[in-house]
């Protein structure tokens, strides 16, 4: 990730910023975050708010819009003044997944995307005591014994049905209703294996749980020896990452604007640490044009396997 | 215990920064409180970026000052006004506003402020000297328990309201089909949204809440203006007799201490929250008291039962949070966020890691609990000065104050509708004599019920039997079964809402 980062943001540097006046904000600005607040979004975006006071030299006000796993916000969002002072930090399932499953008003279309700064870590967990410490002991002991997931969102349950109907696992998928709830059903017994978005992180140093795999496409920092699923040999992958959206029509040079306080911030050692070390997320910078990318694969991605 | 820890932990409590801090946060949580429309979880989520400047022991306790502050506070609302400042305190209202008509608001007000504050101490004290080591009880309750607990509350607050059966039926159907609008939670597929994204989350709960409780009361109250002028407002006279006595005190003592245990049990529950916890502990008031067609009609146990429980579940909230790691409700996961940016992670390590700061949030608890009393004690001279402000006056203050809330917390034009339609619906409800309270809790306990019932039935995969390796749940299910054989049977024989349920 880092390797293809750099390469793109050299030649993006070289080739557009000689081109653009520097845009500057005139006024204070809003950062809209699609979530409650004290969510770990909400963390990361409230010191981020603090990082672009200091880059763009205005204040930025934080406007929590909760609801819809961040569609709430975009529907609001879409029609926002396309002036670069109303902009959002937001997650991407709202776009990469919400419009499959439910008819929202806006699409990819509809925004700019001006920089990635936070990465996901979706994985999938077992008890630190369970009698399977990798993922290919899962599926070995699921093989003899009927197994039960807890699922959160409707992506990992097809997933995990694939992999089990592949490799003959009698498996019974419950919901959880969100984050909150895996760690009960987990700890308690009550399930076998789970969905994490990132609840594993305060719960594996103590060895109470176990990261059997990642469901991203690349490796976690924080887990070097835990391998992906990719790499394990089942093609599925799920996705997620923390960038700027912008209202569709914004100018290019406040998109390019957008995407160098991204670059300050990811370097900035306030908001690294809250993200890194207060909300256990990996740091993970992508530009302008690699963000909306990687929406649209990641979408396509999301599509291909809601077909099954 | 570490009692090195536990001496360094009493002394930075005792700091006047400490002093201030706490103070500052039960208060700023007893006025949030006290004003219907601004909730609880606003108020901490409001409040989490002042805390960026205070010192992790500060701003923990500041935050959980708060949340006792707004637990005390709301019972002023609902007792001078019939408007709950949260639904947990709609249990309040019942005895409360009577016994405020009969030109006792003071003394209403002192029992709800001492249920409150040793409902606080002793759930506290539970938190910190039992609980914690035994946190992992609460993994007993798995989705089978929760379900069948769940079940069990909506039946037995349920039997508490008044009206014939049939009517209790339809307003808790009502609730129940209500609280299943949104996403489903398995296949993410939304049901009965309309289209609409703002009902992906379902109806907001604080919307359906503040419009049913304070808004509509309001409603009601102007009708009265209009047409029964004389006979609506709290008198407050200088009455000599208008305080709390020592025998009043030793009455309602033992009914404290069992909400102090509903209270406890609820709130170390993830889930269930403050509401089912004071409508279980009204319940059991007066399913124990000698004379239960006093309740409703001013019974000081009510508001003692309502107000101990309400508050003991804050704390308790606190022992799946620091036990385990798991938020018991939503102000708990707001306080993980606020531990999360002090660099804090909340969960079994604190102990280990960092005992000094637990102790010390504890000793901070404590004095939150004391610093409210007195707040309190001196904040009902001063709102207890509400009952002489005309009713013209107070009902648009109101009425501002819950369309503001609304626009404050983010769900605009959307939750300013949802406000006044469940206003009205409240109103009509009131009018007609069905139970917005059976309605209210059904709303709140649907999505957790479906929630553990489909898991459950997923995890059975279909087969009863699993039920004989729980007992919990097994107790719980007859329990539901007992309380909904005798509503139906008292209701069939007299054709009359259970003794003692209260009029509106």
């Amino acid at each position: 990730m880092h390797r293809r980062t750099l390469l793109t943001a050299a030649a993006i540097m070289a080739l557009a910023t000689p081109a653009l006046a520097e845009w500057q904000p005139k006024r204070p600005m809003t950062m809209i975050i699609g979530f409650a607040a004290g969510g770990s979004t909400d963390i990361q975006g409230r010191v981020l708010a603090r990082v672009l006071e200091e880059h763009f030299g205005q204040p930025v006000n934080v406007v929590n819009q909760p609801g819809g796993g961040g569609a709430v916000a975009l529907t609001r969002f879409m029609n926002a003044e396309p002036d670069g002072h109303t902009f959002m930090f937001g997650v991407q399932l709202g776009l990469t997944f919400s419009p499959i499953v439910t008819q929202t008003e806006y699409d990819i279309d509809d925004f700019r995307y001006a920089g990635t700064l936070v990465g996901g870590q979706f994985g999938v967990v077992a008890r630190g005591d369970a009698p399977y410490q990798s993922f290919e002991e899962l599926v070995a002991y699921g093989q003899d014994n009927p197994m039960t997931y807890a699922q959160q969102l409707p992506m990992d349950e097809t997933i995990m049905r694939l992999i089990a109907d592949e490799e003959g696992i009698d498996l019974a998928i419950v919901p959880t209703g969100g984050g909150g709830g895996m760690a009960p059903l987990l700890l308690g017994g009550e399930v076998d294996f789970a969905f994490s978005g990132g609840t594993h992180a305060q719960y594996t140093p103590t060895g109470e749980m176990n990261v059997l795999a990642f469901l991203t496409r690349d490796r976690s920092p924080f887990y070097p020896d835990v391998p992906t699923l990719v790499e394990l040999g089942y093609p599925y992958a799920m996705d997620d990452f923390r960038s700027f959206f912008l209202p569709g029509g914004t100018p290019d040079e406040i998109v390019q604007a957008f995407e160098d306080a991204a670059r300050f911030a990811v370097e900035h050692p306030q908001f690294v640490e809250v993200t890194v070390d207060n909300t256990l997320h990996p740091i993970v910078f992508m530009d302008a044009e690699e963000t909306e990318a990687t929406i649209r694969e990641i979408r396509a991605a999301n599509e291909e396997l809601m077909a099954n | 215990m570490n009692f090195d820890a536990v001496g360094a932990a009493a002394a930075e409590a005792l700091t006047l920064a400490s002093f201030i801090g706490i103070g500052g946060g039960v208060l700023l949580g007893y006025v949030v409180g006290v004003i219907p429309g601004l909730s609880r979880s606003v108020a901490i989520s409001i409040a989490i970026p002042l805390t960026f400047y205070m010192s992790p022991y500060i701003a923990i306790s500041f935050l959980i000052g708060l949340s006792k502050g707004t637990a005390a506070g709301s019972a002023v609302s609902a007792i001078l006004l019939n408007a709950p400042g949260e639904a947990s305190s709609a249990a309040t209202a019942l005895d409360g506003y009577p016994m405020a008509k009969q030109g006792k608001p003071k003394t209403a007000l002192q029992i709800g402020l001492i249920a409150s504050v040793l409902g606080d101490i002793m759930a506290t004290i539970i938190l910190i000297f039992v609980a914690i080591p035994f946190a992992r009880v609460a993994l007993l309750f798995g989705p089978y328990e929760m379900a069948a607990i769940l079940m069990f509350a909506l039946v037995f607050i349920a039997g508490l309201s008044g009206g014939s059966l049939f009517k209790g039926l339809a307003a808790g159907g009502l609730g129940i089909f209500l609280g299943t609008i949104g996403l489903d939670n398995q296949t993410g597929l939304p049901r009965l949204t309309f289209g609409y994204t703002e009902l992906m989350d379902g109806l907001p709960l604080i919307a359906v809440a503040i419009g049913t409780l304070a808004l509509s009361e309001m409603f009601v109250q102007s009708e009265r203006l209009r047409y029964d002028r004389a006979n609506m407002a709290v008198t407050l006279e200088h009455r000599p007799d208008d305080r709390i006595t020592w025998p009043i005190m030793r009455r309602i003592l033992p009914t404290i201490f069992r909400g102090t245990g509903v209270g406890t049990f609820v709130g170390a529950l993830p889930g269930l929250g403050p509401s089912v916890g004071s409508f279980m502990s009204y319940g059991m008031a007066q399913r124990a008291a000698k004379e239960p067609e006093r309740f409703g009609k001013g019974e000081p146990k009510g508001i003692a039962a309502s107000e101990s429980a309400d508050n003991a579940v804050i704390p308790a909230a606190l022992i799946p949070l620091f036990g385990l790691g798991i938020p018991g409700n939503v102000s708990a996961a707001l306080l993980i966020g606020a531990f999360a940016i002090h660099g804090i992670t909340v969960g079994p390590l604190l102990l280990r890691d960092n005992p000094e700061l637990l102790y010390s949030i504890f000793a901070g608890m404590i004095l939150a609990s004391l610093i409210m009393l007195a707040l309190g004690w001196f904040g009902l001279m001063v709102f207890a000065q509400i009952t002489r402000v005309p009713p013209h006056v107070v009902i648009p203050i109101v009425v501002f104050f819950c369309l503001a809330g609304m626009m404050l917390q983010g769900y605009g034009t959307f939750g300013l509708v949802i406000l006044l339609g469940f206003a009205i619906l409240g109103y009509l409800m009131k009018k007609y004599d069905y139970s917005f309270v059976t309605f209210l809790v059904a709303f709140i306990i649907t999505p957790m019920l479906e929630l553990n019932l489909r898991q459950s039935i997923i995890l059975s995969r279909g087969n009863w039997a699993i039920l004989l390796d729980r007992p919990i749940a097994l107790f719980f299910i007859a329990c539901t079964v007992v309380a909904l054989v005798m509503l139906a049977w008292r209701s069939i024989r007299t054709g009359k809402p259970p003794a003692g349920a209260p009029a509106d």
